[in-house]
């Protein structure tokens, strides 16, 4: 009963208030910039509901402190296989969108199984590399579990088909990897495995809308009512935005209906145009600062499972933003990936909130509690 | 602390690793900003320009196009909304397509064959296509009422111009056709674009950049489909930028006065092809002008349907020729030139007789006078009254050719009136120079002979003919003709009058004008003058007959009815009115309708009277006002 009520003060004491306060300012601008896409998109409250998913968000991230990260060490394995009967259930008995079939309808909530695999691959690389506590740089064959357990992971997204997930899970897990290290050899046979991919994966592997868009990325003004337009009115968005922003709820191309996904994949823009080159300094260094938290609870993590977490979380959020921003300003081409905690939509929001609730987790437990 | 020891002992990540990861993130996020670096701020002025012009979207907004009135207010041309029914297949196609053709077959009275070419461009997914043009007022209620039904139809509305009076003025006031694409490429840098209108005959043609106006631009803001945002958000966001109203066409006000027009249409009725002008020769004003075979400048405005079009190219009557304006063989009415250059330059006596026999023997040849017995002995003043060929022969056979030109020169002959509508034709007068080139034996002394009976190579149109008796009727002042009396706007306020304008004084003596007009009033007024079927009871008229050769006589004299109609003589008629203070001077040119006397001067005859017998005037005040059955909107 005693230690009990001190084991609640200590890990009161041991709240993060860093990342609670980077995570509350990021939360804050995305229900700030889904309020003026909420007018974009003919009224609905977006905002509102994404201050509900926060709201649970924050429940689960709470629930999640509870226990010691060190349960999600045992369990990573059986966690791993459930996510994994969750997309076999995908594609048996999914519900189909836009000619792809990516969710669980769970009555109350389209479920997104392939987000929960990101979760799961870093809880895998954790437990592994956890496991091993190898000092030389791996080799391939030193990690064929992981490789096969990801890569049924990975063959299960890309049957839905969702390439854009299963490329951001792989390189999520190559970053445990590489961080790990990698012995010179294995990095020279993975390269020509890429090598060899990307021509495979052009002719057999990619959807002809997956081929457009590449194609349309590599000229951007050929085809101005096809794949690029998007991309095309939204650099005008981001352009347009200047130094300080057309103001919150004026930007036209937002406003007028310009960028398509603009409350979701490309919520960016909307942030751009409204708040300028300005407010995306501003966005960019927020994430910054999550990244290097992230990277700082790594290091003050007291077990490698705890690091690997820390390093996981990060590369999550690093993959994310990156791909996200570059290619809602032109940079690479789209492949549908949501910005963490502005991108509207609840699959999304959850997935983070589970992963900053491991890093919290990890940041609380870094020293024992008695 | 307790790091080091943890993570040192199992090799887990140590420093060096992190700093990899951190340098890692500073370059990717330090390319994202270099990226935002350029597109907002090197870049953002430019896409901040592409995002405004992304949303305001210019609509060209048409001018109304200037009426045309005539001296009393009577319109001659005005405009009026023409509705047309346009379908848009991409919409249209998102739903029933059957249900709507059904329904616009039952509104619009659609043929089977219109139906299924609109099922076929539907299915097709087309631009947008108009399925009628020109529909009824109830047609569009009926369309409006349904509109619910009707998804991807739309009723567009554009100023359609409407000529009241139809073919009684059309080749003066002209009509509109649509630009083709070689004249597009001179007039898009004025402004006019595929599908405009442009004026294409008479003063519609003559006065385009007067009667169109400017063009307006409504700046409306649209959303990404296109679809305008109220006028609300546009005036938000354009302020005042966001309308350039267009300037309207101004009006033209005409010397012309319709009843006098209907007048001379009326009186050429019976008469297939030929040209009138009436005018006041104190001014230069023209009352009216008249070309027939006349056409309706309503059908040929816009989609002329192609028979209207085949049977107006294949008419042998030439109803697209403005015949007023066009040159032929002036005959007769050509003597008043040869009678002046007699008493002026050959100083003829007016009072010496000439034996007429019937013929003048020149170089072994006859030529003869019109009337076989000949008449006798005759005076100047008697030649004009009786046409008399011989005594003119013997003048231009005096005096030769040189004389003869100079004074048709003086008249106004052989040169443009400057009355710039239609093309005119400026005529010939034969000079010995124009035979050297155009003769194939050169200069004969002879065609002098030819050329005072205004046959030969002389050629004059009846505009010309109108203006040179005008000198004669009002004391040798030759005026350029004034069709436009004032240009104003369309609340009436007159922008600019034309004044009359003086082309030339003719310089010639009272008593020269005097023997001329004698003849021409004994012409008009002495039983057995050539145009004693042209007198008035009240009113002294004075005037020249000409009957034209359009072929050489020959040896045979054929009767004219019983020639090919081509070969038929011209009919002429001029003259003034009263004789002593001419009002009005009318010359009627009648193609191939035979003796000037017979047939012209009865049609110059009844035009008179409409002009001075007010009764008559009121009974075609009414025909006028009753002309235009179509409605029209200011």
């Amino acid at each position: 009963m005693r230690s009990n009520t001190s084991k609640w003060r200590i890990l009161l004491r041991r709240i993060d208030w860093p990342l609670v306060v980077i995570v509350v300012a990021l939360a804050g601008i995305g229900i700030l910039n889904l309020s003026s896409a909420s007018q974009a998109s003919g009224g609905f409250n977006l905002h509102l509901t994404q201050t509900v998913w926060f709201l649970l968000g924050t429940g689960v991230v709470t629930v999640m402190c509870v226990f010691d990260y060190r349960v999600f060490e045992r369990w990573a394995y059986l966690l791993y296989g459930g996510v994994l009967l969750l997309l076999v259930g995908v594609l048996v008995v999914g519900t189909e969108l836009n000619g792809s079939q990516r969710w669980l309808n769970l009555g109350f909530f389209l479920m997104q199984p392939s987000e929960l695999l990101k979760i799961g691959v870093i809880l895998v690389a954790a437990r592994y590399f956890h496991d091993r506590e190898q000092a030389e740089p791996y080799r391939l064959r030193e990690l064929v579990l992981p490789f096969s357990l990801v890569g049924a992971g990975i063959f299960l997204v890309v049957q839905q088909p969702d390439l854009g997930t299963s490329l951001v899970i792989l390189i999520i897990f190559m970053t445990s990897v590489v961080f790990e290290g990698l012995h010179r050899s294995s990095i020279a046979a993975l390269g020509l495995a890429a090598l060899v991919a990307v021509p495979v994966g052009w002719t057999w592997g990619m959807h002809d809308y997956q081929r457009q868009r590449v194609k349309a990325f590599v000229n951007l003004t050929e085809d101005r009512y096809g794949a690029s337009w998007q991309v095309r009115q939204s650099v005008i968005a981001f352009g347009s935005g200047r130094v300080w922003g057309k103001g919150h709820g004026e930007g036209t191309q937002i406003q007028k209906g310009f960028v398509p996904e603009h409350e979701n994949d490309f919520i960016a823009s909307n942030w751009g145009e409204e708040h300028g080159f300005a407010g995306m300094v501003l966005l960019l260094g927020l994430y910054g600062a999550l990244i290097g938290r992230a990277l700082t609870i790594s290091r003050r993590a007291r077990d490698t499972f705890g690091a690997h977490i820390g390093v996981g979380v990060a590369a999550f959020i690093f993959w994310h933003v990156l791909v996200n921003i570059g290619m809602v300003t032109g940079l690479v081409p789209v492949v549908g990936l949501t910005l963490p905690l502005l991108s509207y939509g609840g699959s999304s929001l959850l997935t983070t909130f589970i992963a900053l609730g491991l890093l919290m987790n990890v940041s609380m437990r870094a020293r024992p509690l008695h | 602390m307790n790091l080091s020891s943890q993570n040192s002992s199992g090799g887990t990540p140590g420093d060096s690793r992190y700093r990899w990861l951190y340098i890692a993130v500073a370059v990717a996020f330090a390319v994202l900003l270099g990226r935002l670096w350029y597109l907002q701020i090197l870049q953002g002025e430019t896409y901040h320009r592409v995002s405004t012009q992304n949303i305001v979207r210019n609509v060209e907004e048409d001018p109304p196009r200037g009426r045309i009135f005539d001296r009393n207010g009577v319109k001659l041309a005005g405009n009026r909304t023409a509705y047309d029914v346009v379908v848009v297949p991409h919409i249209l196609r998102q739903h029933d397509v059957e249900e709507v053709v059904d329904r616009l077959r039952r509104h619009l009275n659609l043929t089977d064959q219109r139906v299924d070419d609109l099922r076929s461009s539907i299915a097709n997914e087309d631009g947008d296509l108009t399925v009628r043009s020109d529909i009824t007022r109830g047609q569009v209620a009926a369309l409006e009422t349904d509109k619910m039904y009707l998804p991807g139809v739309e009723v567009h509305s554009h100023a359609k111009r409407v000529y009241p009076l139809d073919e009684i003025v059309a080749h003066l006031v002209g009509f509109m056709g649509e630009v083709n694409q070689k004249e597009l490429r001179n007039l898009r840098d004025v402004g006019y674009g595929p599908g405009d209108y442009i004026g294409r005959m008479g003063l519609e043609e003559a006065y385009e950049g007067v009667l169109r106006g400017a063009p307006g631009i409504d700046r409306q803001v649209v959303n990404a489909r296109g679809i305008s945002q109220g006028s609300e958000e546009t005036r938000m966001m354009l302020g005042q930028l966001h309308e350039v109203e267009p300037m309207p066409g101004r009006d033209l006000v005409l010397n012309i006065d319709a009843r006098l027009q209907l007048a001379v249409h009326r009186a050429m009725s019976s008469y297939p092809s030929g040209g009138a002008v009436a005018l006041d020769p104190s001014d230069g004003s023209i009352l009216a002008m008249y070309s027939k075979p006349s056409f309706n400048p309503n059908s040929w405005s816009g989609q002329l349907a192609s028979h209207e079009k085949m049977e107006a190219d294949n008419d042998p009557f030439k109803p697209m020729l403005d015949k007023t304006v066009n040159a032929y063989f002036p005959g007769s009415v050509f003597k008043i030139v040869g009678a002046w250059a007699g008493l002026d330059r050959a100083k003829f006596s007016p009072d010496e007789e000439v034996d007429c026999p019937g013929y003048y023997r020149f170089g072994g040849r006859r030529f003869r006078c019109w009337k076989w017995g000949g008449h006798g002995e005759v005076d100047m003043a008697e030649a004009l009254q009786h046409s008399c060929d011989v005594y003119f022969y013997k003048l231009a056979d005096e005096m030769g050719l040189e004389p003869l030109s100079e004074h048709a020169f003086r008249f106004g002959f052989g040169q443009r009136t400057g009355v710039s509508i239609n093309q005119e034709s400026k005529g010939r007068v034969p000079t010995r120079e124009w035979h050297r080139r155009h003769s194939p034996n050169g200069y004969q002394p002879g065609f002098a002979l030819n050329v005072v009976l205004g046959q030969g190579n002389t050629l004059a149109t009846p505009l010309q003919v109108a203006l040179a008796y005008g000198a004669v009727a009002n004391g040798g002042t030759l005026w350029y003709p004034r069709i436009v009396d004032r240009i104003q706007t369309g609340e009436g306020r007159v922008l600019y009058d034309v004044e009359p304008k003086v082309r030339k004084k003719l310089s010639i003596e009272d008593a020269h004008l005097d023997v001329i007009r004698r003849g021409l009033r004994r012409a008009v007024n002495r039983e057995e003058g050539t145009a004693y079927d042209a007198r008035l009871e009240e009113i002294d008229v004075a005037g020249k007959t000409g009957t034209a050769q359009v072929h050489s006589i020959g040896e045979v004299r054929i009767q004219n009815r019983n020639k090919v109609f081509r070969l038929r003589d011209h009919a002429w008629f001029a003259a003034y009115a009263p004789a002593e203070d001419p009002e009005i001077v009318v010359a009627v040119f009648l193609e191939h309708a035979g003796h000037g006397g017979q047939e012209a001067g009865p049609v110059v005859k009844h035009i008179m009277e409409t002009y001075f017998d007010p009764s008559n005037e009121a009974a075609l005040a009414r025909k006028v006002d009753g002309v235009s059955p179509r409605p029209e909107e200011p």
